[in-house]
């Protein structure tokens, strides 16, 4: 579905005058009807690469912030362009950088904070705050300010939200964030979603993700030390947070669970003795969360991990019954990566039950194959091959997802793995 | 049965939505399906982490509990699993409470409007709000109409009411209650219970149709020559008789989870997986279902009553030897019918239905069974081949198999028929939730998808009329055949099928 836009066109104010012109809307204008009872949403939008490419002409605007396939299209474009390698994503960081050092003087378009995607739209924020950086250094802050009901038909209810826009360079939204804060209605639930380099604004980043909020990052965007860190230091406080890149690893969990699910083959495994994972590109987060998620549900005690030449990632594991398992992390370059760094492309498991045939599981994405993990020494193995679904969902849905589920506390399963996959990753 | 180690990778896959902040109120608190079914559902949920911290239950029935003797008296049901939980019941009792309210005195209802405002400023409830109806029949109507007196129903987003089963005793009674709920709440705010809609089979007969291409092509008139559905219990009345003596099978099991069986099976395609969508199907498809007699239904209709039976070891007594039963009772125990339906899809294919207690094996199932190959090429082992059937497999066993002509082994081409299964334990190792786990959370999230809707409801009623019209005035015409108790129902009934060509399948 086609991302909505809101109703009115925002007004742009003069940012102290946002609280009283909210105040007097809701108390005014909108008396009639009543405001969603759900939820804020607080998004820090920064779309650098969707700036860039707008900015450089590889992509028309205006900006939003929701992907789209022509954004897709131009970034992955602009990869080898920017001279990247192929296996670069093209909502990576690093070819926001890239783009960052090309010239280019277009006129940027901004509507971003009000295109909301239908997905999330459906659930009727009650107030939506997106956070805008800008390229331009020494932007000023802007604020704009919409209110949004749904169409009649659209919703059962006519239960109405608004748009709130902080837009400006990095040190206008720090200053904005006072104003901010008093605009969380301190009686619904807040989510806020960090839609970006997690290494980028960390004193934005801390200041907005207050304990209670339900904090909503991607562990595929920053870098793998960063990113690893936050989480588990997250999940230690006891905030809820959710993780995109986590989210997008179900259908691997998924598939995994499916191949033991028959009650014969449960035993296999307690017999586990080496698990590889193979990931798109040199971003190992999702793999590292993957295996750690096993490790968990499998009661592996870790030992050590160490770096391998060609980014490869080496590790060990203690099975309950003091047996090693041996586990290898190995980026593999793709020509056509997903839109995120990082995704898991192959898995595979062997186990070794003593005094039975060996099983050997593999998993594949559909875009791979599974020819890299298939090699060497299988042919007296059981064989267990699947293919796992690629995930077609975009970052709003997921989000949408999200906010449907209504979560208050972190997944435990994410709650666990996140601070053994921090452990597995060397340190540098 | 065996016992299958839980998959440790399945464990907490499932992240389900969480139901937003209410209250449930529950009327009929003390009652038996209270602790027997609801609170255990909602522990469940609770531990599932579906319920939300703004939660509370809100018990209520005449007798004058507590807060605190609701509590005691729900851990008391649940026992073995509030020891081996102790934490989280605590944490889930915490939010139980109780309020003695007679839904007959309307001033109590005023007092319960006000604990609630407590409760929503305890909890954070924000005054939304599911009512559940689990009180006598005869009190769903004037419930539904004290609530809506008392206002508690005026805001269609925030308010809901669950009403149990049955949902009025023929047509007209159904018709009745539908306009005195309808009359206080929108349609969209009512849930009409039908347990069989929350088991996993039963949902997953509407998957394995529209989820495959395999099916669809040949479900219908020109490859499937009949249908059974057999829901076969082995317990007797127990201690139900009041109920039971007014209700018999035809009542208790048919018009409801046989016909929601029936619709699953039948309906045509919805163009979206959308509640209102999957429910006009089901509405439409009951609406051209009939009895394949109607103008003399006791050619398509068998009653019977079990009398006593077992072993001598283990003897079991008759329906009318049970307590509380008129000694010369004619309440149907068992019932078999067969229905058409009149639709382009299944124009001249029989449905056969049938229910009973006191049989041999407690089974639910949907047996398909197609037509026979247009020539018989080889000799069957059986002397004809067998037809292909398939059986979705509700329970026990819940599963699907599908029964198809194969070589026999040795010289010559003669063939016979194997059976291929598919058993959801073996392949998901998992038990699946017990169906008011699903329907509570549902009605919580105020998702219609697994209720029956008013038109439903009267559609299915409308459809058994000539029956019950014949069992109340000549019901000679209809007789209750005995049944020795663990058989498979009088010889009746096999007759009927006898008549076209056709046998009970046995499972
Ligand atoms: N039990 C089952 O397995 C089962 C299965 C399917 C459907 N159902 C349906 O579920 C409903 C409840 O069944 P049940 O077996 O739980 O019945 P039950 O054990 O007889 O309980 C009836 C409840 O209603 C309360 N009650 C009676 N009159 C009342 C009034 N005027 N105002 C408020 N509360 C009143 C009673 O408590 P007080 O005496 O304290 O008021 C009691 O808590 C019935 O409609 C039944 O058809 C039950």
């Amino acid at each position: 579905m086609s991302p909505q836009l809101t109703l009115q066109a925002p007004v742009a104010l003069p940012p102290p005058e946002l609280t009283d012109y909210l105040d007097k809307l809701w108390s005014h204008d909108l008396e009639s009807s009543s405001g969603a009872s759900t939820f804020t949403l607080l998004v820090w939008q920064p779309a650098w690469v969707e700036q860039h490419l707008v900015r450089t002409g590889r992509l028309d605007g205006p900006v939003t912030g929701v992907v789209r396939s022509e954004l897709l299209e131009a970034a992955r474009e602009a990869v080898p362009a920017c001279d990247l390698p192929l296996s670069i994503s093209p909502l990576s960081p690093k070819l926001a950088w890239a783009l960052g050092q090309q010239i280019g003087n277009h006129p940027i378009e901004d509507l971003r904070g009000q295109h909301i995607d239908s997905a999330i739209s459906a659930f009727q924020p009650r107030r939506l705050i997106t956070l805008a950086p800008t390229l331009n250094h020494g932007q000023p802050l802007e604020t704009l300010v919409a209110a949004y009901c749904p169409l009649p038909g659209e919703g059962t209810a006519a239960a109405c939200g608004d748009v709130v826009v902080l837009r400006g360079d990095f040190g206008a939204l720090q200053q904005g964030l006072q104003l901010l804060q008093p605009l969380v209605p301190a009686d619904l639930p807040c989510w806020v979603w960090w839609n970006g380099s997690l290494d980028e604004a960390p004193e934005l980043l801390e200041a907005l993700a207050e304990p209670g909020r339900r904090l909503v990052i991607d562990t595929a965007m920053g870098t793998p030390r960063r990113c690893l860190d936050l989480l588990e230091s997250r999940v230690a406080s006891g905030g809820p947070v959710n993780d995109l890149n986590w989210l997008r690893q179900r259908a691997w969990r998924e598939s995994l669970a499916m191949v033991f699910d028959p009650p014969s083959r449960r035993d296999a495994l307690n017999h586990v003795v080496q698990l590889d994972i193979d990931v798109e590109g040199t971003h190992p987060v999702q793999g590292l969360l993957l295996a750690a998620w096993m490790a968990d549900r499998l009661g592996w005690h870790w030992v050590e991990s160490h770096a391998a030449p060609g980014d490869e990632i080496r590790a060990e594991f203690e099975r309950t019954d003091g047996v090693t398992v041996q586990f290898h992390l190995t980026p593999v370059p793709v020509g056509v990566p997903s839109s995120h760094p990082g995704s898991v492309v192959g898995l595979r498991l062997i186990c070794k039950p003593p005094g039975r045939q060996a099983l050997c599981v593999i998993l594949c994405s559909e875009s791979g194959g599974c020819m890299r993990l298939e090699a060497g020494g299988m042919a007296r193995m059981e064989l267990a091959e699947e293919v796992v679904p690629m995930g077609h969902a975009t970052d709003e849905w997921e989000m949408a997802r999200l906010l449907g589920g209504g979560h208050d506390s972190t997944n435990p399963l994410l709650a666990t793995a996140a601070p053994l996959a921090a452990k597995l990753l060397p340190n540098a | 049965m065996t016992v299958t180690l839980t998959n440790p990778l399945r464990v907490g896959l499932r992240q389900e939505r969480v139901v937003s902040p209410q209250c449930l109120v529950i009327f009929g608190a003390s009652g038996d399906l209270t602790h027997r079914k609801l609170v255990p559902a909602l522990f469940e949920l609770f531990r599932q982490r579906r319920l939300p911290t703004e939660f509370a239950v809100l018990g209520c029935a005449r007798r004058p509990w507590s807060d605190e003797d609701f509590r005691g008296h729900m851990a008391e049901a649940l026992g073995d699993l509030v020891h081996e939980h102790r934490g989280a019941w605590d944490q889930f009792a915490a939010g139980l409470f109780y309020e003695p309210v007679d839904l007959q005195q309307p001033e109590h209802l005023v007092r319960l409007a006000q604990r609630l405002e407590v409760i929503d400023r305890q909890r954070a409830t924000r005054s939304n709000r599911t009512f559940y109806l689990s009180v006598s029949p005869k009190f769903y109507g004037s419930g539904c109409s004290a609530l809506a007196a008392a206002g508690l129903l005026s805001d269609p987003e925030r308010s809901r009411v669950v009403i149990e089963k049955p949902f009025g005793r023929d047509y007209g009674s159904a018709q009745e209650l539908n306009r005195i709920v309808q009359a206080s709440a929108k349609e969209s705010q009512v849930f009409r219970i039908d347990h069989y809609l929350g088991k996993e089979t039963v949902q997953n007969i509407l998957v394995l149709r529209f989820a495959n291409t395999i099916f669809e092509p040949i479900w219908n008139r020109n490859y499937i020559a009949s249908v059974e559905i057999t829901a076969a219990e082995t317990v007797g009345v127990e201690e139900r008789a009041g109920y039971y003596e007014s209700s018999g099978a035809l009542r208790d099991m048919v018009q409801n989870h046989l016909t929601q069986m029936l619709a699953l099976t039948t309906m045509e395609a919805p163009g979206r997986f959308d509640p209102e969508a999957i429910r006009n199907e089901k509405a439409k498809v009951l609406q051209s279902a009939r009895l394949a007699d109607e103008l003399e239904p006791w050619n398509c209709c068998v009653r019977g009553q079990y009398s006593p039976g077992g072993s001598a070891e283990r003897p079991l007594a008759g329906y009318r030897q049970e307590p509380g039963v008129n000694p010369n009772s004619t309440t149907e125990t068992y019932v078999a019918m067969k229905l058409f339906i009149d639709n382009w899809r299944w124009q001249g294919v029989p449905f056969y239905l049938r229910t009973g207690k006191r049989l041999p094996k407690r089974m639910s199932e949907v047996v398909l069974t197609f037509r026979e190959a247009p020539v018989h090429l080889f000799d069957a082992a059986g002397g004809s081949p067998t037809a292909n059937q398939l059986i979705l497999r509700i329970q026990p066993d819940e599963g699907a198999g599908f029964r198809f002509e194969v070589k026999s082994p040795g010289s010559g081409m003669r063939s016979r028929p194997v059976d291929m299964h598919f058993s959801y334990d073996e392949s998901f190792g998992e038990p699946s939730d017990e169906g008011y786990v699903r329907l509570l959370a549902d009605a919580m999230l105020g998702d219609p998808t697994l209720f029956t809707r008013g038109d439903e409801v009267e559609a299915a009623w409308r459809m058994y009329t000539p029956l019950l019209e014949l069992i109340e005035d000549s019901p000679w015409q209809l007789p209750v055949h005995p049944y020795e108790a663990r058989t498979w129902g009088p010889a009746a009934s096999d007759s009927m099928l006898g008549r076209d060509g056709l046998m009970w399948r046995r499972p």
